[in-house]
């Protein structure tokens, strides 16, 4: 009796043990899986990679250089503000009206798509509440001009 | 361990390592880019003093400083004339003036008048000779005669124009030699010279169209009216990015000079220079500048580590090729830490060890991204009265920035700027940031 009980014992430990395990499996793997979503967001990515070095990581931009992104009336503006900047850079701008120092060029050879994801990535951080860009809408502000 | 951990970790691990490298690669010269240097000579900032919160900077021990005035706009280079009147150009005007013109009174070390001229007059430079006060604009030289008043009133006198047009590296800097000679950068108007500015992949022209009128240093008659920068100035140097610090060393009797190197090499080309690389590189150049010299720019850009030039990659270099093109500095500072301006002192004010060598006002970089910003300081060169150099350099002011590490130049509270010396000795510091300082600062003794 003894015996059959610890061995009773022994299974529902195993069993506690395994299940315990389960769940830490299972929850490890759903926190890697958010943390590695998290570090490959694909707009921040393409943020940090063509537009970062200039406007830096956090959208702070440079004073006098570059503007910053945040609160940014264009980046909380009509879509096509963002698009058409980010095609065509400074050439977006009306010439002698920024009080910045460095030219931007155009990023018109990236796609749609990126084109969309950084846009779409600058308009809902940075404390800015433009909201989302579409490949739809990079492809029609190509278009325009 | 998440994988952001094990990233950071692995990040951290090859940081260091990499760092490890660099600094047995580059000897003295990284010491000093990491921060290791200054005690060695007894001169310089002492790293175990705090910075002094009244003030916001760091001085080595002796030397005072005082907040000449505050808030004054946004200051760029600096002179003071002999009767103690300094004026400051600034980058945007206030209430329509270009320029700013402060007097202490009463000798407490702080500005009593603050006056605003040069109206709808924006710029970066300014000098005193001869009671002239020569005011360098982006498109032209001017100047007012302080005989006239000590706040220049009316329209000044054209001393050189026919500067071509261009947003970035506008500066028009100059120096003068005390023989009648003024010597005057233009800047590039890119980065690099690439057919398309700042855009990856595009390739470097051949030959570079911008060197024609930008890119190195132009002499003048100092005293002469209407010069124009093509029919009346001789090219006294070419091959420069962007000189915003030069000065004549009157003891060496020749042209002193540091300039920013280019941008983003990690940006345009990431499959040879990984970002902590780019932060560090290229050099920023310290150079003694000889009637003819040529430093390179853009085929070539300079490794501190190495010691050598490079061939740029815009003209096929891959950061290993060295190019035959350009001359060597006496000194590469850390990558992007701004020099914006260099003096020579003249008088008596300061100690003798601080005598014949540069004070060079760095500004501090944006492009070290995604490392930590740095730079914001002024540093001190050991020269000899031949213009060699005589000790490793210093740091002899800095805190400026604030609480670091500094990740955006947003965050930099002071980022100096200008440099000059007054006639009784005292050292001044602008900087346009945080609503814009000017500080004082003397020598008390020890």
């Amino acid at each position: 009796m003894k015996e059959s009980n610890r061995n009773q014992k022994t299974v529902a430990c195993l069993g506690i043990g395994m299940g315990a395990f389960a769940i830490a499996l299972t929850t490890l793997t759903s926190y890697v899986r958010a943390e590695g979503e998290a570090t490959v967001d694909p707009g921040k990515a393409l943020y940090e990679e063509n537009c970062g070095v200039c406007h830096q990581l956090d959208g702070s931009g440079v004073p006098f250089m570059q503007p910053e992104l945040y609160t940014s009336p264009r980046a909380n503006g009509d879509k096509g503000g963002v698009i058409q900047m980010i095609l065509k850079g400074s050439k977006a701008v009306e010439p002698g009206t920024s009080e910045f120092e460095n030219e931007m060029p155009g990023f018109e050879y990236l796609t749609d798509e990126q084109i969309a994801l950084i846009a779409t990535y600058v308009r809902t951080n940075f404390e800015n509440t433009g909201g989302e860009v579409t490949s739809e809408d990079v492809a029609r502000e190509r278009k325009r001009n | 361990m998440t994988l952001k951990r094990y990233a950071l970790i692995t990040a951290l691990i090859s940081g260091t390592m990499l760092a490890g490298t660099m600094s047995h690669a580059a000897g003295k010269v990284f010491d000093k880019a990491a921060g290791k240097d200054t005690e060695t000579q007894g001169i310089g900032v002492d790293k175990n003093t705090a910075i002094d919160t009244d003030v916001g900077i760091r001085l080595p021990v002796g030397f005072k400083a005082s907040v000449f005035a505050d808030g004054v706009g946004t200051p760029r280079h600096i002179t003071v004339s002999k009767d103690g009147w300094v004026y400051a150009p600034m980058f945007r005007s206030k209430d329509g003036m270009g320029g700013v013109a402060m007097k202490d009174d009463d000798g407490d070390g702080k500005a009593d008048q603050i006056h605003y001229f040069a109206e709808g007059r924006v710029a970066t430079a300014i000098h005193i000779v001869d009671n002239w006060l020569y005011y360098g604009e982006d498109l032209q030289i001017v100047r007012w005669n302080l005989n006239d008043g000590p706040v220049p009133k009316g329209e000044p006198e054209v001393v050189v124009s026919g500067f071509p047009e261009q947003r970035a590296h506008a500066n028009k800097p100059m120096a003068f030699d005390g023989k009648g000679n003024m010597y005057v950068n233009v800047g590039v108007p890119s980065n690099n010279c690439m057919v398309e500015t700042r855009k990856k992949g595009s390739p470097g022209q051949q030959p570079c169209p911008e060197l024609a009128r930008h890119g190195g240093i132009w002499r003048f008659d100092a005293d002469k009216v209407g010069q124009d920068q093509m029919k009346d100035g001789y090219r006294y140097s070419t091959g420069h990015r962007n000189v915003n610090a030069l000065d004549w060393n009157p003891y060496a009797d020749a042209l002193y000079i540091a300039q920013h190197g280019r941008d983003q090499l990690n940006s345009f080309y990431p499959e040879l220079f990984d970002a902590k690389v780019s932060a560090e590189l290229p050099a920023e150049e310290f150079h003694r500048i000889e009637e003819g010299d040529n430093l390179g720019w853009p085929y070539s850009y300079y490794d501190q580590f190495k010691g050598e030039r490079m061939v740029s990659p815009e003209y096929g270099g891959d950061g290993q090729k060295v190019a035959t093109e350009g001359k060597k500095p006496l000194i590469g500072f850390p990558g992007h830490w701004a020099p914006n301006d260099l003096i020579f002192v003249k008088g008596s004010g300061l100690p003798a060890e601080y005598k014949t060598g540069a004070f060079i006002g760095f500004h501090g970089s944006w492009n070290r991204a995604p490392e930590p910003q740095q730079g914001y300081r002024i540093v001190y060169v050991p020269l000899d009265e031949a213009g060699n150099i005589s000790g490793d350099w210093v740091t002899f002011a800095d805190g400026f920035a604030g609480e670091g590490p500094i990740r955006s130049p947003r965050n930099a509270k002071h980022r100096p700027m200008g440099l000059a010396e007054g006639a009784d000795g005292a050292l001044y510091i602008t900087s346009l940031m945080s609503g814009g300082r000017v500080w004082r600062v003397t020598y008390e003794g020890k």
